[in-house]
């Protein structure tokens, strides 16, 4: 019987699927909450997925890896109507809050929770204006939770990968289901050699839910092998 | 002080009925622009408006409700129409309860739409709605973010939240916009606010722990600290300046 259950958000695609399988691997209790089957942004929906993944053993560590895939998609602002903008951004943010909001009201005191946000809020990315807007602001939104939620020793911490990781996962650039990936400038080359992106994101989710990691919250890990090196 | 010459542009201000676009509207009227001051009712923009002509400006009243699309278009059409062009739009409007402390864990999903519909929905549409416009003049849009959106407040958490995300809109939208000639960036401000005046005027000691945490030991005016650094951004003096969030803090916020 499992004493605790990690929940993955957003599980059910890119590098939330991997990871939900990686870290069952590597011998957690994992349960998915799809973002395709459920609506995040519906308060009532996400709270019951909470409960259901949470019935087995409780929920002590959430990980957050989503992202409307309506963001995904390259545009120019200018040339976006309304509707887009809403599907992209509006979602992506409202999601977040929606998520964290059901989150606190599940987790016990001492809970670790992760987000996986891809790296293109740093530096921002022609064409992908709803994403960088949307990303930054979950960043700084788990900032402020890291702030309020500690004195119920529960951390908050963002982990960004690059967006092929992001959008695939473990799967090789190259394949067919790279095409899905939006062209992103290569502005510097990773300082180290390439490692799969899943196995850089399970290390520090086990670090993060660690004794050894508890003193982190509010931080940002940025897990892209060197390649944003920010100021 | 050497401000920058601004005669002969024109600037549009949102929000600039009280406080820092207040300020940073008689600020471009000392630099001598036309200002188009935003404000949800005319009525509020008499002081502004006062204020951008004592500075030498002109002052253009626009009734401007920023989550009104239609609003924002007549807006820029109206400006842009009468004045023969657009030079930069400020985006400084933010929810009346901004300033509020927010109850994360159980506000109504309401008051989050309330944040963003101002902050980020707002900043989307006068952005696309004036692209033309600064295209034609190779102008910028600057929005006026937040030390919050860097740090994250743990009292404001949806505050913080849409400020950072006009951040992110601000970085990808420079590299978006840069090849077609138009700069895009921000300013985060600590300013004298309504609701700092009013804790300066009935609690002073939380007044003065408040500033004791400034090294330069002051909160900014809107016009003479918040305005002069936000004119500069949107003069030809800034025209390398691009993605940028400019921290005008008094020392208060280093860690950008």
């Amino acid at each position: 019987m499992a004493e605790s259950t990690t929940v993955v958000v957003g599980g059910d695609r890119g590098i939330g699927h991997d990871l939900a399988g990686e870290l069952a691997h590597r011998g957690r209790t994992v349960e998915v909450v799809s973002g395709a089957a459920t609506d995040l942004c519906e308060p009532d929906a996400v709270a019951a997925e909470l409960r259901r993944a949470g019935a087995g053993a409780p929920v002590t560590t959430v990980v957050v890896a989503h992202v409307e895939a309506a963001a995904l998609v390259e545009v120019a602002l200018a040339e976006m109507g309304e509707q887009a903008w809403e599907a992209a951004t509006e979602r992506t943010l409202r999601a977040g809050v929606v998520v964290l909001q059901q989150v606190h009201a599940v987790v016990p005191d001492g809970a670790r929770v992760v987000l996986v946000l891809p790296t293109v809020a740093a530096a921002g990315v022609a064409g992908l204006v709803p994403l960088c807007t949307a990303v930054e602001g979950l960043r700084v939104m788990a900032k402020a939770l890291a702030r309020r939620w500690g004195a119920r020793g529960i951390t908050v911490n963002t982990v960004e990968v690059p967006l092929a990781a992001f959008v695939l996962g473990a799967a090789e650039a190259g394949t067919e289901r790279a095409a899905d990936v939006p062209a992103v400038p290569v502005l510097s080359e990773p300082a180290l050699p390439a490692r799969s992106a899943v196995d850089d994101v399970a290390g520090l989710v086990e670090l993060l839910d660690s004794d050894a990691g508890g003193a982190l919250t509010g931080a940002l890990l940025v897990a892209d092998r060197g390649t944003v090196l920010q100021p | 002080m050497t401000r920058p010459d601004l005669g002969g542009r024109v600037v549009f201000v949102t929000g600039a009925g009280a406080g820092v676009g207040k300020g940073v509207a008689e600020a471009f009227g000392a630099a001598g622009a036309v200002v188009g001051i935003g404000v949800r009712e005319a009525a509020s923009a008499e002081a502004t408006a006062d204020g951008v002509l004592a500075a030498g400006g002109r002052p253009v009243v626009l009734t401007c409700d920023v989550t009104d699309r239609d609003q924002c278009d007549t807006a820029i059409r109206t400006l842009v129409d009468d004045h023969g062009r657009l030079d930069a739009l400020v985006h400084n409007a933010v929810s009346a309860r901004s300033s509020e402390p927010t109850d994360f864990e159980h506000a109504e999903l309401a008051l989050w739409e309330e944040h963003a519909s101002v902050t980020v929905r707002a900043t989307y549409r006068l952005a696309a709605l004036a692209f033309p416009h600064l295209e034609a003049t190779g102008g910028s849009l600057l929005l006026m973010t937040s030390p919050a959106g860097i740090d994250g407040s743990g009292p404001m958490p949806f505050y913080s939240a849409v400020k950072a995300a006009q951040r992110g809109f601000v970085r990808a939208l420079a590299r978006e916009w840069g090849p077609r000639g138009v700069r895009v960036n921000a300013v985060a401000p600590l300013a004298m606010s309504p609701a700092l005046e009013h804790v300066r005027d009935t609690a002073p000691d939380r007044y003065a722990r408040v500033e004791a945490l400034v090294p330069l030991g002051w909160v900014g005016d809107p016009a003479d600290d918040i305005g002069p650094p936000t004119v500069f951004l949107c003069s030809d003096a800034a025209r390398y300046v691009t993605g940028q969030t400019l921290v005008v803090s008094g020392g208060r916020f280093t860690g950008l």
